[in-house]
């Protein structure tokens, strides 16, 4: 049996994992795939995520994933059967190069990426056929000033990703989404000029919402992309294309 | 020609944490050049960019080029010349120093189109490029 195919609510629910769930794109991203059907664990460092969770009906797991036993943490949650796994935990610590700490360079590769691969392999045994992992990753892995750390990172989840598509095929499929500006408590703090001159490099017009970027998600994890495996979708409005 | 600085990526194994370190030892590197103005090549393998070996060493290579497409950007008032060049094969195929052309000097190889490249952006004005020594980029998606 597929994982969309598994019956709601019952044995042979499959799980579906959120990292980073505490912020309001995990948030979305896991109302959408809990709309589907899954079985929602949400996970996050902030132990907020407990709080998300329960709104959810979802269990929570506080997990920090640079470390051994958060990964197992989160292992031992999702139980047996994993039908999604969505690596969205990520942070920033933006600035130029040459003004850029190695410390600040390294704790981004390995919040961004290094833990993403650390949990994705250990999840390895638990994915049923026909799982689908999605990476969050960033049309700033295509390069963006004062980014050089979270480019890195998000450039290597694109390739982390596009090898297990390989790999895992055709049990599990891997891909990536890739946002440009989201509304998010993050880009909310931006001095509203600064905002307005990113806006206005969007052809679309607007900043993303979450909800862009978590029904990207969501058709990812679903059975309409079943043919769809080591790719990256960019929710972008257009930025990608434009001057 | 002489100060052109070559990072070569070389297998990871498969410890999830040398990623971390691989990529920030680059970094550290390639920063240290540039601030030389010493021209950097970064070179990765191609198959690697598109997933074709091991995960880990895809995500450095996928990694590598982000970063040095960031790097390509801030570097445009100070004059940075940093590119990558995409060697054919994939870096678990290769034994340690198989992607090495470690100096433009030892481009003497003129049938060797990873040394010809190497010489060239030694001598060139791009930056920010993805250069593909090979052709097994052709037919799949972009970098």
């Amino acid at each position: 049996m597929r994982a969309a195919e598994r019956p709601v609510g019952g044995a042979g629910v499959s799980a579906a994992i959120v990292t980073g769930a505490a912020g309001g794109l995990g948030g979305r991203i896991g109302e959408r795939l809990a709309a589907a059907g899954h079985d929602l664990v949400l996970v996050d460092l902030d132990p907020r995520v407990e709080e998300v969770a329960a709104a959810q009906g979802a269990r929570g797991v506080v997990a920090d994933l640079t470390r051994a036993e958060g990964v197992e943490a989160v292992v031992e949650a999702a139980g047996t059967e994993v039908g999604v796994l969505v690596n969205n935990a990520g942070i920033t610590r933006d600035a130029r190069a040459t003004k850029m700490t190695e410390a600040d360079f390294a704790a981004v590769i390995e919040i961004n990426l290094t833990a993403a691969i650390r949990l994705t392999l250990a999840l390895e045994p638990g994915f049923i056929e026909g799982a689908s992992v999605v990476n969050l990753s960033s049309r700033a892995s295509l390069g963006n000033f004062g980014q050089a750390n979270y480019s890195a990172s998000k450039a290597g989840l694109v390739g982390f990703g596009r090898a297990l598509a390989q790999r895992w095929a055709p049990r599990v499929r891997v891909n990536a989404v890739a946002p440009s500006l989201v509304d998010t408590p993050m880009t909310q703090a931006m001095p509203p000029e600064v905002l307005a001159k990113l806006v206005a490099k969007i052809p679309a017009g607007r900043i993303g919402t979450p909800e862009d970027v978590a029904g990207i998600v969501a058709f990812l994890a679903s059975p309409d992309a079943a043919y769809v495996t080591g790719q990256v979708i960019y929710a972008c409005g257009g930025r990608t294309v434009a001057p | 020609m002489s100060d052109l600085f070559v990072w070569r990526q070389e297998p990871l194994g498969d410890d999830p944490g040398a990623v971390t370190r691989a990529l920030t030892e680059a970094f550290a590197a390639v920063r240290e050049a540039l601030e030389e103005r010493r021209p950097v090549v970064v070179v990765v393998a191609a198959g690697d960019l598109l997933g074709q070996g091991e995960p880990l060493d895809a995500a450095v290579a996928t990694g590598l080029l982000g970063m040095v497409r960031t790097l390509g950007i801030e570097g445009a008032r100070p004059g940075w010349r940093i590119n990558v060049l995409a060697a054919p094969g994939i870096a678990a195929h290769r034994g340690e120093g198989a992607l090495a052309v470690a100096a433009a000097d030892e481009a003497a190889d003129e049938e060797d189109p990873v040394a010809l490249t190497i010489a060239m952006l030694a001598e060139s004005a791009l930056t920010g490029q993805l250069l593909q020594a090979g052709g097994a980029n052709l037919g799949k998606l972009p970098a």
